[in-house]
């Protein structure tokens, strides 16, 4: 049944979908899941970005994304992005190409940011680059 | 005693995550630069001045903003130590508002033949503190270091000499004939225009003094390496008489110390002129003159043509002479008053204090002609170059030095669209 269910990266209307998913339907993505609310506060945290960035979701939940979980995002392409989204109210959906550095090495990939007016939780959405 | 699997995995994770979120950036590179292994402050630092969106190559990603480094780092002969100790890199210009970074500070340690290990870090909040710091201790040395002997020289409201006394015929062999000129007779030429000697008692205006320290002229055309001090009198009201005291004194002694620590940190390593730091600083400097007293300044952007295919014809070192070939150039054909640097791989940018459009372009165009005239024989080979060069002018609808450069770049990208080996005016 989990596979019927299965979102997809680049799909339409991911916010709506991932706000309905429950935690454990959120860890059989084949994608990384940062979740994190108004304060930047990470709330929901992915199998699959816990095991490529080597950290435990324990570690993760309740900390501050931009300074204590994922500092790289804390400039103009990732984090202004959101403050400028949600400074008008407005939406945020973009897939952008980036460089994250899990377990310490440069890794390509993509991320799709997402913020929307309707939805409490902010989401980073990461796809390894093939 | 037993490992338990479980505390190591533990302790892993724990020191992935201090890793993470250490407050500098990391990074170890291959002598030739790659990245292999670096922790996420590095990529907070570095993507947005990545040209390709990738971070394959550390100096790669540095190239438009220090491209001396690969110079720098692949001329470090010994097997291990510090190549550079907290190089200010300038990203981009002042920009009060904006959250990314305007100075990198960059460490690079070479541990063995294969490896280097270059440390990052935001230091803009703290330049602000030290340029403060700085013209504190100027003024204090000013005052007090090595004073011999110096001038002392009243000068009118509006910058002439008021009277002569015995100590300026001692530092600088002028006589009482000097009274009524302006201050700048006792600078070269080519070191100050008429404009910059009002901004300099505008300056003294506004914050009590206004220090500057370069080259000084006496009567007899000789110069020396002198500092000029400038401070308002409390007689300004008064519509004659004294307005200012002017103390030039002769540092030639303490040039050479000076000379060195600045030009480690203000010029290019590979080509001896002004860095991008420089760059910014004084063109910074220039605007908020300009909006105390607008006056003609122009920005001149210039790019060699073909840079490319030159090193990849030729070879690096090949390329490199013609980058140096190219600063001898543009240090040579501008006025010592002109701010001439190199601000990105093949991109050189002169700014000219009081030039309007026509003197810029008359002198740009000289130049270019030189340079196309010319032919280099470097390691054996016979080449020529050319160059490309965009021209922009402050006006009042330019907000600040980057929508200047805006302006002269997008004259140069028109230069280099209509054929090259020419000059396009900004409009």
């Amino acid at each position: 049944m989990t596979t019927s269910l299965k979102l997809d990266f680049a799909q339409a209307d991911l916010h709506g979908e991932l706000e309905h998913l429950t935690d454990a339907e959120v860890d059989e993505l084949d994608f990384g899941v940062i979740g994190f609310d108004a304060d930047t506060i990470v709330r929901r945290y992915g199998a699959y970005e816990s095991r490529m960035a080597g950290l435990s979701r324990d570690r993760v939940i309740g900390a501050p994304l931009f300074t204590a979980v994922a500092p790289c995002l804390n400039n103009f392409l990732v984090a202004q992005r959101f403050d400028d989204a949600v400074a008008i109210k407005g939406t945020l959906d973009d897939v952008i190409d980036y460089v994250l550095t899990l377990r310490m090495r440069p890794v390509k990939v993509k991320l799709r940011l997402m913020a929307h007016p309707d939805h409490s939780l902010r989401y980073v959405l990461v796809n390894r680059a093939s | 005693m037993q490992i338990d699997a479980v505390d190591v995995a533990a302790e892993y994770e724990a020191l992935l995550q201090f890793l993470y979120i250490a407050p500098v950036g990391l990074a170890q590179i291959s002598a030739d630069g790659d990245i292999l292994m670096m922790n996420p402050i590095s990529s907070q630092l570095l993507m947005p001045l990545s040209r390709d969106g990738a971070l394959t190559n550390l100096f790669t990603a540095l190239e438009n903003v220090a491209p001396d480094l690969r110079v720098q780092a692949a001329g470090f002969r010994a097997s291990r130590g510090v190549i550079c100790d907290g190089l200010y890199i300038e990203v981009s210009p002042f920009n009060p508002v904006g959250r990314d970074p305007q100075t990198l500070s960059l460490t690079l340690i070479k541990l063995d033949a294969e490896r280097l290990m270059a440390v990052l870090n935001d230091v803009s909040a703290q330049i602000r503190r030290e340029r403060l710091l700085r013209q504190n201790e100027a003024w204090l040395n000013a005052i007090i270091v090595g004073v011999t002997d110096y001038a002392l020289i009243s000068l009118d409201r509006v910058g002439r000499i008021e009277s002569w006394n015995e100590s300026i015929g001692r530092v600088t062999g002028f006589d009482n004939g000097s009274v009524g000129q302006p201050y700048s007779i006792f600078y070269p030429k080519d070191c100050i225009t008429a404009d910059r000697v009002t901004d300099r008692l505008r300056e003294a205006d506004d914050s009590g003094w206004s220090l500057d320290d370069g080259w000084r002229q006496r009567a007899d055309g000789s110069r020396f390496w002198g500092s000029a001090l400038i401070s308002p009198l409390r007689l300004q009201h008064i519509e004659s008489g004294p307005a200012y005291c002017l103390i030039i004194r002769d540092i030639t002694d303490r040039r050479e110390a000076t000379e060195k620590i600045l030009r480690a940190s203000a010029c290019d390593h590979l080509t001896g002129i002004a860095n991008r730091r420089t760059f910014f600083e004084a063109a910074d400097l220039e605007i908020v003159r300009w909006r105390r007293a607008p006056r003609p300044l122009s920005l001149l952007m210039f790019d060699a043509d073909h840079f490319k295919g030159i090193n990849d014809r030729y070879g690096h070192a090949t390329g490199d002479a013609v980058l140096r070939h190219l600063a001898t150039t543009l240090a040579t054909t501008f006025r010592e008053c002109d701010v001439v640097a190199r601000i990105g791989g093949e991109e050189f940018a002169v700014l000219l204090p009081s030039t309007n459009v026509q003197r810029a372009l008359a002198v740009a165009t000289r130049l270019i002609n030189v340079v196309a005239s010319e032919t280099l024989v470097i390691e054996g080979h016979r080449l020529q170059y050319t160059l490309s060069g965009g021209l922009a002018t402050m006006d009042k609808d330019v907000t600040d030095l980057e929508a200047l450069m805006k302006r002269a770049d997008q004259a140069l990208y028109a230069a280099k669209g209509s054929g090259r080996n020419r000059i396009q005016v900004f409009g």
